[in-house]
């Protein structure tokens, strides 16, 4: 039993190198294209909000699973356009297509939950709309968004085992392979503790972020 | 001209016009009181002075610039570099302070003097020392806002505002979020101010204090100026009716 978890172990670990990979990059860039996109949909503009609105409404109302599939397998076949993109690089432009929507909603709920009275207090002292945004309102923004990003957090963290409609050697389609090649389901339970050992880590770091800005009160 | 001269403002909310046409002007120096009944519009016109507020009817000069004039009957703001060049000589202090709560006390003495004059830390770090002295609350620098009472953080955000070395200080009912045990420390801060000079607008229901500190005092009622005169003639002797009925009913 030891011994064939032990032969399992180096094809599933370079599985998790697979999916830990697809985390951290998509994580890296979903978030400030979140912030960005958040500001957007506040805008004062009507037309950039409104298309920033559409997009979320895209976004969030289709299957992540749909969306890897379309930019894979969709954008090469729509004349005029035909990109062709590897795997790994369709996969990262879907989940940050993707989660860049979601975290926009939070990051906006987390702006407009910041009183008038902060934004009036800035700007009495000369802060541009920048500059208020910038060292005022963002700053207690990530006090405010840090629980609901820890659900998208682990969320992705789990979404990252869709990559296998892609072919992609994630860590899900290598325990998929070895249980179907072995007919032993050994591999679930292990590729079961792998994640549960990344969310426990997400899940520490994520409170000691919390702590850390708890310093101070709202 | 005076320091400050806002003629015949006029500002609605919607279809809703909450002030009529009310002027004011102040000297360098003065101290004026802006009292009156709630919903009488005394702090929307003091939020119009700067530009929290965009007046639909009127004028604001400060020092002979101007904020905000009618032209053809129509109102025109400065540009924006001028604007921020006139507003920079307001301070103002809020009912609901308004302090950045992520900030310690001396951070939020020194963010406008960094951020927005973008002066060196150390440069600033003397002035933000005199100030929290002065209100008497050095011994706080390090301490988040949340950790503090209300009057502590009055005091803070007028300190907040000095930094800026404000030319005139606008007030919006300072003491009206206190405990009544509070106002007090803040009523002497300004107090202080007063002695030293300092131009200032005071919108307050502190009717003790707002007689013995003010130069003029301007009686507020359903978005106009009712009366207006010297302390010693509003509260001493009020000519008109309705400010004899408002101060009965408040010194009662």
């Amino acid at each position: 039993m030891l011994d064939y978890v032990l032969g399992i172990l180096p094809n599933m670990i370079e599985g998790l190198g697979v999916s830990a990979q697809i985390f951290i990059i998509v994580y890296v860039l979903s978030l400030p294209c979140g912030i960005l996109l958040s500001l957007v949909r506040l805008s004062r503009l009507g037309l950039f909000r409104r298309i920033a609105e559409f997009y979320i409404y895209i976004m969030r109302g289709t299957p992540l699973m749909l969306q890897i599939l379309f930019i894979y397998y969709g954008l090469p076949m729509i004349p005029g356009i035909e990109i062709q993109i590897d795997d790994f690089s369709a996969a990262i432009l879907a989940f940050v297509a993707n989660y860049a929507a979601y975290f926009a909603e939070i990051f906006r709920g987390g702006i407009q939950s910041i009183s008038r009275g902060q934004y009036e207090g800035a700007k009495v002292l000369g802060f541009t709309y920048r500059q208020t945004m910038w060292h005022i309102v963002l700053p207690q923004v990530i006090k405010r968004v840090i629980p609901p990003l820890g659900n998208e957090t682990i969320t992705l963290l789990k979404d990252t085992s869709l990559v296998y409609v892609l072919a992609m050697n994630d860590l899900m389609r290598v325990t998929r392979s070895i249980v179907q090649r072995d007919f032993d389901t050994t591999a679930f339970i292990v590729a079961a503790l792998f994640y549960l050992v990344c969310t426990f880590v997400l899940t520490r770091a994520l409170g000691w972020l919390e702590k850390r800005y708890a310093v101070y009160e709202d | 001209m005076a320091f400050i001269t806002m003629q015949n403002i006029r500002k609605s909310f919607g279809n809703q016009e909450i002030l009529h046409g009310v002027s004011l002007s102040v000297e360098k120096g003065e101290v004026v009181s802006i009292i009156g009944p709630s919903g009488a519009g005394k702090s929307t016109f003091l939020r119009c002075l700067n530009n929290l507020e965009t007046i639909q009817g009127g004028s604001i000069w400060v020092e002979g610039d101007c904020l905000v004039k009618e032209e053809n009957g129509k109102v025109v703001y400065a540009r924006d570099s001028e604007a921020r060049k006139i507003l920079g000589k307001m301070g103002m202090v809020f009912q609901s302070f308004n302090l950045f709560p992520h900030m310690t006390v001396m951070d939020n003495l020194l963010a406008a003097p960094i951020y927005v004059k973008k002066m060196k830390r150390e440069d600033v770090l003397p002035t933000a020392e005199r100030l929290l002295k002065k209100v008497g609350l050095w011994e706080k620098r390090d301490v988040y806002p949340g950790s503090l009472s209300g009057g502590q953080k009055q005091r803070v955000a007028i300190a907040r505002a000095l930094t800026m070395n404000p030319e005139i200080m606008l007030f919006d009912e300072p003491t009206s979020a206190l405990d009544p045990e509070l106002t007090g420390e803040v009523l002497k801060t300004i107090h202080q101010l007063a002695d030293e000079k300092m131009t200032m607008i005071i919108v307050t229901h502190e009717m003790a204090f707002a007689r013995s500190v003010s130069d003029k005092v301007l009686f507020m009622v359903d978005g106009h100026i009712e009366e207006e005169g010297t302390s010693e003639e509003i509260f001493g002797h009020p000519k008109s009716e309705r400010t004899q009925a408002f101060l009965k009913s408040i010194l009662r």
